[in-house]
């Protein structure tokens, strides 16, 4: 498992370090590290809570997503 | 309701097909694709049930939910060939959930055996990623852990009490919106 965490986005807020339940990341110098890339299991609960969207997880398993409405998002894509 | 709207209902009914009792079906009627909406409703049906009993049920509701699940594991897993070992349970169990759950043993990096022993308790720590409760729970907007979780919880225990004889117990560890941690605990 490889994490980026985008230095320059990150505002340093700790909520990936409070949330992951495996300690993977550490605040240093007020950016969040990730320090223990292997203990990942891939929630991503850190992607959601990241205000600044500054996580990239790489060699993930991405769960399936059928609750995903297409139409919704069809119609979606068109307004925004 | 006019005349053209019954005709038009009644049309849409209406096929060439000849159907003989004797016919075994062979393939999924309507294709996959046409079930989106059905496998939508149904998880509608299934937040909107789970969201009611919690309101009036409280905190019963997870017992009832886990029940359900437990009864569900047992009543599938007695097909299954029984074990002693709880890796090869596992390896039933994981046959058993396919397309609905998939899940692998995982331990932490100093942990080194997946089976780990701690505080007096033997636990495996099972990471599930592709699981339709978590995606109940998300086309709902609701939490997760709640009593929908709890037939998971259930259906697990079951299953690993059917196939091995031993007493287990499933534990959340963490949630996620692409995985979550659980913990059985070895009895």
């Amino acid at each position: 498992m490889e994490i980026h965490v985008d230095k320059d986005a990150c505002v340093g807020c700790g909520l990936c370090v409070k949330d992951c339940p495996m300690h993977v990341y550490e605040l240093q110098n007020n950016v969040s590290v990730a320090v223990r890339p292997n203990n990942c299991m891939g929630c991503l609960s850190c992607h959601e809570i990241c205000p600044a969207q500054a996580l990239e997880h790489r060699g993930i398993y991405a769960a399936k997503r059928h609750y995903i409405d297409i139409h919704v998002c069809e119609m979606l894509k068109k307004v925004i | 309701m006019t005349a053209g709207y019954v005709d038009e209902m009644h049309e849409a009914f209406q096929t060439d097909l000849v159907y003989r009792s004797e016919d075994v079906p062979l393939e999924c009627s309507p294709k996959p694709k046409d079930l989106e909406q059905t496998l939508h409703g149904l998880m509608k049906l299934n937040g909107l049930v789970i969201r009611s009993l919690e309101e009036i049920a409280g905190r019963g509701a997870n017992a009832v939910t886990y029940r359900a699940g437990k009864k569900f594991g047992h009543e599938v897993a007695q097909y299954f060939q029984k074990r002693d070992d709880v890796e090869g349970a596992l390896h039933e169990l994981s046959d058993l959930l396919r397309g609905q759950y998939s899940f692998e043993v995982w331990k932490p990096e100093d942990k080194d055996s997946y089976i780990i022993e701690e505080n007096g308790e033997t636990f495996i720590y099972l990471v599930f990623h592709d699981c339709i409760v978590r995606q109940t729970l998300r086309r709902n907007g609701l939490d997760q852990g709640g009593p929908l979780c709890q037939t998971l919880f259930g259906y697990v225990v079951g299953a690993i009490e059917e196939i091995t004889g031993r007493k287990a117990k499933l534990e959340i560890v963490h949630t996620g919106p692409n995985a979550c941690l659980k913990k059985l605990v070895l009895k």
